[in-house]
């Protein structure tokens, strides 16, 4: 069955069965690896992409589910987008095999609580699992980000 | 140079010769492709230049690398990327000597070679072993870089001076790219010349010990690191396995796919038939996605008969191991000082106690996986592995050709943990290649990982100590049993004991500790009905991992027992004298240094304040897994016990590690973050059961690590040092878990002696 | 609305429902397909904002490519009933209605043929519909995209396929007095109530039925299972653990989804989307106004101070809490669920103030965890994935236990791992590859 969807930005078209998760789709039929597998029952977050700008884990998702929706994976967030460069500054990643995932929920996360405490890091980002336990920089990048962010918005 | 060169020895020949040590070689630096290859020589291998000998490949593949024309320098890596940032740690080795730009040194992770025969990431070696090697290496090719500059600026070399990737003499300079082009290097260094290339002053250094961002991080953020699980290959084909019942000795009666039939993109289902015994009773479902393959599994019937173990239930390989500890004859003798008997049948009085600690996943990020295929007689398996060394042979006798046709190419590892360490994974993988003659890729479900995971085996620990009438420690027994990955995987590496008996060293040595008990015993026995039932597993740290939650949860029953601090007792037991003195190169001070990380955490972990009710601290120590790489290690937890649901808090975590010179600062420091928080993951969050011959959790529904709302505050600190470089990936896993047990009976006044510790278990001992 | 006799006649007249002269019903002869310029522009956009606000497609549309061709089957407790066809088709459609037989339909219950209609259809509610508003109707539905298509032929068990028996019920059941204001209340309360009690017949699922079928007038609004999904009380006795505001029911209503109580998923996600969407702010705000005061409306600060509450007593049991179900609810949930309790999200629906957690029934909250709310639904383009694929029914039970225990102060569900199977299998979510 041919689903479309956008998938970062460009208009995509995959002939796969529609229980086809949308994981698979991104990552087999249409050559994008930087959403990851991890345990394909949405408990690790490896799979996080957006889904009209919401996170979402792509194992669980079928594609046609999103049909006609805005899909972004890794590799469509811009990269000067100040979760980068403060992924880079607090060095975060140690295998990186989860960071994909990491960033993508990040990213929603300074949306919704754009200075966010400790307590709202810890339960929004819980659902990403880190095996590597980088947990601490992965919380020091997110509050980095976020200073820059709000600076940024000050500065205008 | 210890265990790992030692290692490939035996596993090569069965002899244990030194013959191998790599500053025993030649060093190359010649002229060959697009730069300037620097390299050490191949043993045994004749060349008329440098530049010839690395044209033919006669060249080790642990430490090389190249100056291209435009002054890039490529280093090259044969160690399994991780996320421990290793490619980092050792090109700043190098660079440092080198005296290279930083901002011009790039990572190259090279496959395996048939003319490589060792590959292996692991034990925490890494920067340890290849510290020195890796500097002569580095000072080597600024040794000729500067010698062709001196020639190509017509000035004296000894007027010459390197410097970020330039010689300079004077006002005049030339940059090593630039040499690289205009020069004609050819040079051998040979092995006493090597010995005696000066190697910095750590004073001098300008890299090592410096802060650096990784390489290996920009890709791992933009999602264009290439894992295992992302390998692909034209006119591939997917797979998943149908794992059997048991571990060993299935076999597969009868395979009913008519409802596959149905799936959409369902190929075959195959039932492989393999020599190596790697993967016995294993059937794969081939698709041309992996969703149909995954679907199509679900419908694929397999009736086997399954081997041996498929009523072996968690508690019945404890209580066997429990038989084994009773019976003194079983076992080796790792360590057996003359006057135990006595000491024990003298003493005032005596402490025993008995620890267990149940099963252990590794559940690395990214599920095991493999594509395999043929190609022009060559069988190629793309995946993420620690150890292609060990598992060529094995795919070799599966696929029946010679290993010299086997090339592991390398990818990230979407974590290691050990897991990688066993190849098992590939041979289904190359077996279905094999039989279906075309590239098969073939993916883990998680729930396949957990099922065929190489698991850190459940173990029990009896601990005895003899005290005299003033409260002196007189003598010590440490008995401990688990299955043993090393016998199970690589027997050929075993040494033997006191007793002549063989045995796993990973899965006891940090039970070998510093600590001056008077007459001491140690005893590892390997647990056959754990060996029978699952693959036992090298899981972060390995032995240690029990043996020291045994080991210090005992020392601080004993200064209770005494009444002393739990501090001050181990402090007075770290007395740096007769076998614990220490010595060089690798544990100079000896457990004066464990007791100088001890004396530290105390400090920064303010033991001894009063703590608010149900609150508490806990210690433990650790010199890491061998006593010829000793890293010195020291913990202190502090956690508050809810009473009424028995829910152990952890508030903070305080580490301080001892690892000699630190390399890459911020690598050792997230290595020591993530080791101490995986040690307090297996005593609090996680732990499995072995039931009907197989593991019960097999994914995040039940199997529960530790995420970020579970995390403490964590306190890392490194002692300054310009001793030998150890390894630090695995050393602080060892000492949360005991830490942890500790702190909890400080908090409320419960002893728990098993691992995890859930919620149920300290409510129940909170009861009773 | 007073009826026209009471249920106390009860059964016997049921039977004599059968007395044929009183049941019986002319037919209207058929027209030809009216031309669609007899319409006024105005009278048809009119009409499809009230077909949206009636919700005529959601019951009269099975397949998006056949719009109001019917066909979506209905179960009741007495067969399945298919909706008919209403697209102007002339052989399979309404087609060849005149008004006249249209409006009859609409206010009687009785259709061209002259036979009559089951109360799966409300016309209880539509006679309250005035003229012009039925004439707009009719001017849109007839001049839409005709459709071929003959629904299925209802299943309905002896004696309950005699329509003539309708008659007998409606004797019973139906009120057929026309729509007044009511004085002393506000335009936009008689307006919202006009557009409840009339064509937007929200009492029809939200009320539950007696053993004929028919409304229980004495329960309007208290709530009622409908298509396996569970339409919750409107009235003072809601479930949702905090009070509708104004506000709220407008945003709920008008997005399909409020920060201080959650989404609308199920049929009301139609409701909102393929209906209500079509309606105006005016009417919408008429809408809250009216179901507020129905539901007791309270203040926003005494609505916001209560959801605080809830919320921060939901982290603290939560923080406490190392179950299996709780472990689940961190991994799996959080992620989306989370607010800060000064300022819940509508983008995050708070589980703590979700009446999915409160009903006395977990139906809801189960066919959400093993479906997932669609891009359509909920609030658009915000998609849940389902878990029924990912979770199994022990998984799932803990996980409600959980959100029972420590999201509210209701008592535990029982039996919720069977009930979760039987959900799975009634609406058929696979649990083949669910982990064990
Ligand atoms: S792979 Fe999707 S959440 Fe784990
Ligand atoms: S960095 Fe390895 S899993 Fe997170």
């Amino acid at each position: 069955m041919d689903i479309q969807f956008e998938l970062n930005g460009k208009s995509v078209q995959v002939d796969v069965p529609e229980d086809t998760p949308l994981l698979w789709a991104i990552r087999d039929h249409l050559g994008l690896t930087g959403t990851k597998f991890g345990c394909g029952i949405g408990m690790c977050g490896a799979c996080t992409v957006h889904v009209n700008g919401r996170a979402t884990r792509s194992c669980i998702t079928p594609v046609s589910a999103v049909a006609n929706s805005a899909v972004t994976t890794i590799e469509g967030i811009d990269p000067s987008h100040p979760l980068q460069a403060a992924w880079i500054k607090a060095q975060a990643p140690q295998c990186g095999y989860c960071q994909p995932g990491q960033i993508m929920q990040a990213v929603n996360l300074l949306e919704d609580f754009p200075d966010p405490s400790d307590e709202q890091i810890n339960a929004v980002m819980s659902g990403n699992l880190c095996r590597c336990m980088a947990y601490i920089r992965i919380k020091e990048a997110i509050k980095l980000a976020a200073g820059e962010m709000q600076k940024e918005k000050a500065d205008g | 140079m210890g265990k790992l060169s030692r290692f490939i020895d035996s596993s090569k020949t069965g002899k244990d010769t030194e013959s191998r040590q790599l500053t025993r070689r030649q060093f190359l630096v010649g002229a060959a492709g697009a730069g300037l290859t620097l390299a050490f020589a191949r043993p045994g291998m004749a060349f008329a230049s440098p530049g010839d000998a690395i044209a033919a490949g006669a060249y080790e593949p642990t430490i090389w690398y190249q100056i291209q024309r435009d002054g890039r320098i490529v280093i090259n890596i044969a160690e399994a990327e991780m996320g421990q940032h290793i490619g980092t740690a050792l090109a700043r080795i190098v660079a440092d000597e080198l005296e290279a730009d930083w901002s011009l040194v790039e990572l190259n992770y090279v496959d395996s070679d048939p003319k490589w025969d060792l590959m292996v990431t692991g034990g925490s070696w890494s920067v340890w072993q290849d510290f020195t090697p890796m500097s002569h290496a580095g000072a080597a090719g600024r040794i000729a870089l500067i010698e062709e500059g001196a020639r190509l600026m017509g000035v004296s070399s000894s007027r010459c001076q390197a410097r970020n990737s330039q010689v300079i003499a004077g006002n005049k300079s030339i940059s090593y790219g630039e040499i690289v082009s205009r020069g004609h290097i050819s040079r051998t260094f040979s092995d006493d010349e090597l010995k005696k290339l000066p190697v910095k002053k750590p004073s001098e250094r300008r890299l090592i010990g410096h802060e650096a961002e990784a390489l290996d991080i920009p890709d791992k953020i933009s999602g264009a690191s290439v894992y295992g699980i992302d390998a692909s290959i034209e006119n591939m084909v997917y797979a998943r396995p149908l794992v059997p019942p048991t571990r060993h000795g299935a076999s597969v009666k009868q395979v009913d796919d008519s409802k596959a039939k149905q799936v959409d993109g369902y190929i075959r289902t195959l039932v492989l038939d393999d020599p190596s015994d790697t993967v016995p009773g294993w059937a794969v479902v081939i698709a041309n996605s992996f969703h149909a393959a995954n679907r199509a599994a679900s419908q694929v019937k397999v009736d086997w008969q399954p081997g041996k173990t498929s009523d072996v239930s968690e508690q019945q390989i404890l209580d066997h191991g429990e038989k084994l500890i009773g019976d003194a004859t079983k076992g080796a003798l790792v360590v057996d000082e003359p006057g135990v008997d006595d000491a024990f049948s003298h003493a005032d009085s005596v402490l025993e106690q008995d620890y267990v600690t149940h099963s252990v996943l590794h559940f690395q990020m990214e599920p095991v996986n493999a594509l395999a295929f043929e190609k022009d007689g060559t069988w190629e398996i793309h995946t993420g592995n620690q150890w292609q060394s060990l598992a060529i042979p094995v795919l070799a006798k599966a696929l029946d050709v010679d290993q010299s046709k086997i090339v592991m190419r390398t990818y990230m590892l979407g974590g290691g943990f050990g897991r990688r360490l066993n190849g098992d994974y590939t041979v289904p993988a190359a077996l279905a290649a094999k039989a279906l003659g075309r590239p098969v890729k073939l993916v883990f479900t998680r729930e396949d990982d957990a099922r065929f995971d190489s698991i850190r085996s459940p173990s029990n620990q009896k601990v005895r100590m003899a005290f005299d009438a003033e409260g002196q420690v007189i003598g010590m027994e440490h008995h401990a049993t688990a299955g043993w990955p090393t016998q199970v995987m690589a027997p050929f590496f075993m040494p033997k004991a006191k007793n002549g008996e063989k045995y796993d060293p990973f899965a006891i040595q940090g039970a070998a500790h510093w600590y001056s008990v008077g007459a001491h015993r140690l005893r590892a026995i390997s647990n056959d009905l754990a060996n029978a039932t699952f693959r036992p597993g090298w899981l972060r740290s390995v032995g240690s991992g029990w043996v020291n939650f045994a080991l210090e949860s005992f020392m601080d029953e004993a200064a209770h027992k005494l009444g002393k601090d739990p501090i001050d007792f181990r402090l007075g037991l770290l007395k740096a004298e007769g076998k614990n003195a220490g010595s060089a190169p690798n544990a100079v001070g000896g457990a004066s240094r464990q007791a100088n990380v001890l004396r530290r955490v105390k400090e920064l972990s303010g033991w001894g304040t009063n703590q608010p009710s149900d609150t508490g601290l806990g210690v433990a120590t650790s010199y890491g897994q061998e006593r010829d790489m000793p890293t010195w290690t020291a913990c202190v937890t502090k956690v508050r016990v809810d009473r009424e649901t028995g829910r152990v808090h952890l508030l903070r975590l305080s580490v301080v590690t001892d690892a000699g010179t630190i390399v890459h600062p911020d690598g050792a420091w997230a290595q020591v973050q993530g080791a101490s928080l995986w040690g307090a993951s297996m005593a609090l969050h996680e732990g499995t059961q072995i039931a009907a011959g197989q593991v019960k959790d097999t994914n995040l529904n039940t199997y529960t690590p530790m995420r970020m709302g579970d995390v403490p505050v964590i306190d890392v600190e490194f002692i300054d040092s310009s001793e030998t470089s150890m390894g630090l990936g695995e050393p602080a896993t060892t000492v949360a878990g005991p830490a942890i047990a500790n702190a909890i009976f400080n908090a409320v006044g419960v002893r728990l002696r098993s691992l995890p510790i859930r919620a149920e278990d300290v409510h129940k001992a909170l009861n009773t | 609305m007073k009826r026209v006799l009471t249920v106390i006649v009860g059964v016997g007249v049921l039977v004599l429902g059968g007395m044929i002269i009183y049941a019986w019903e002319p037919a209207i002869p058929k027209v030809p397909l009216p031309e669609a310029s007899r319409f006024s522009q105005a009278q048809i956009s009119r009409g499809k904002m009230l077909a949206g606000i009636g919700n005529c497609s959601t019951c009269h549309t099975n397949e998006a490519s056949r719009p109001n061709a019917g066909g979506l089957s209905i179960p009741t407790p007495f067969g399945t009933l298919y909706t008919p066809n209403i697209a102007p088709d002339p052989q399979t459609g309404i087609g060849h209605w005149s008004e006249a037989a249209f409006i009859r339909a609409m206010r009687e219950g009785v259709d061209r043929e002259g036979e009559h209609l089951f109360p799966a259809f409300p016309y209880t509610h539509f006679t309250k519909v005035k003229d012009e508003d039925l004439t707009a109707l009719y001017a849109y539905l007839i001049t839409h995209k005709p459709v071929e298509y003959e629904p299925p032929a209802n299943t309905l068990r002896f004696p309950y396929n005699i329509r003539m028996l309708q008659a007998g019920w409606k004797v019973l059941f139906f009120d057929d007095s026309p729509w007044k204001d009511v004085d002393g209340k506000s335009d936009a309360w008689n307006r919202g109530a006009y557009l409840a009690e009339g064509l937007g017949h929200c009492a029809a699922c939200h009320s539950p039925r007696n053993q004929f079928g028919a409304e229980q007038t004495d329960a309007s609004y208290a709530g009622a299972m409908v298509d396996q999904w569970y339409a919750p009380a409107l009235d003072k006795q809601h479930e949702a653990p905090v009070d509708w505001t104004m506000d709220e029911s407008f945003d709920y209503l008008r997005t399909g989804g409020s920060a201080l109580h959650g989404v609308a998923v199920g049929s009301m996600a139609d409701v909102v989307h393929a209906g209500l969407a079509w309606a105006s702010g005016q009417d919408i705000e008429a809408l809250a106004t009216y179901l507020g005061e129905i539901g007791g409306a309270g203040s926003t600060s005494e609505a916001m101070q209560k959801a605080k509450t809830l919320i921060s007593k939901a982290h603290r049991e939560t923080d406490a809490d190392m179950t299996h179900g709780g472990r689940i609810f961190a991994a799996a949930c959080v992620a989306c669920h989370y607010n800060d309790s000064r300022r819940p999200n509508t983008i995050r629906p708070d589980l703590a103030l979700n009446s999915t957690v409160t009903l006395k029934s977990p139906d809801n909250l189960i066919r959400v965890v093993l479906d997932g709310v669609s891009v359509k639904g909920g609030l658009p383009g915000v998609m849940m994935p389902g878990f029924g694929h990912a979770l199994n029914d022990n998984d799932i039970a803990d996980l409600l236990a959980f959100l029972r225990r420590t999201h509210n102060n209701e008592p535990p569900w029982p039996n919720l791992a069977q009930r979760v199977a039987q959900l799975r299998n009634e609406t058929n979510v696979n649990s083949d590859d669910a982990t064990e």
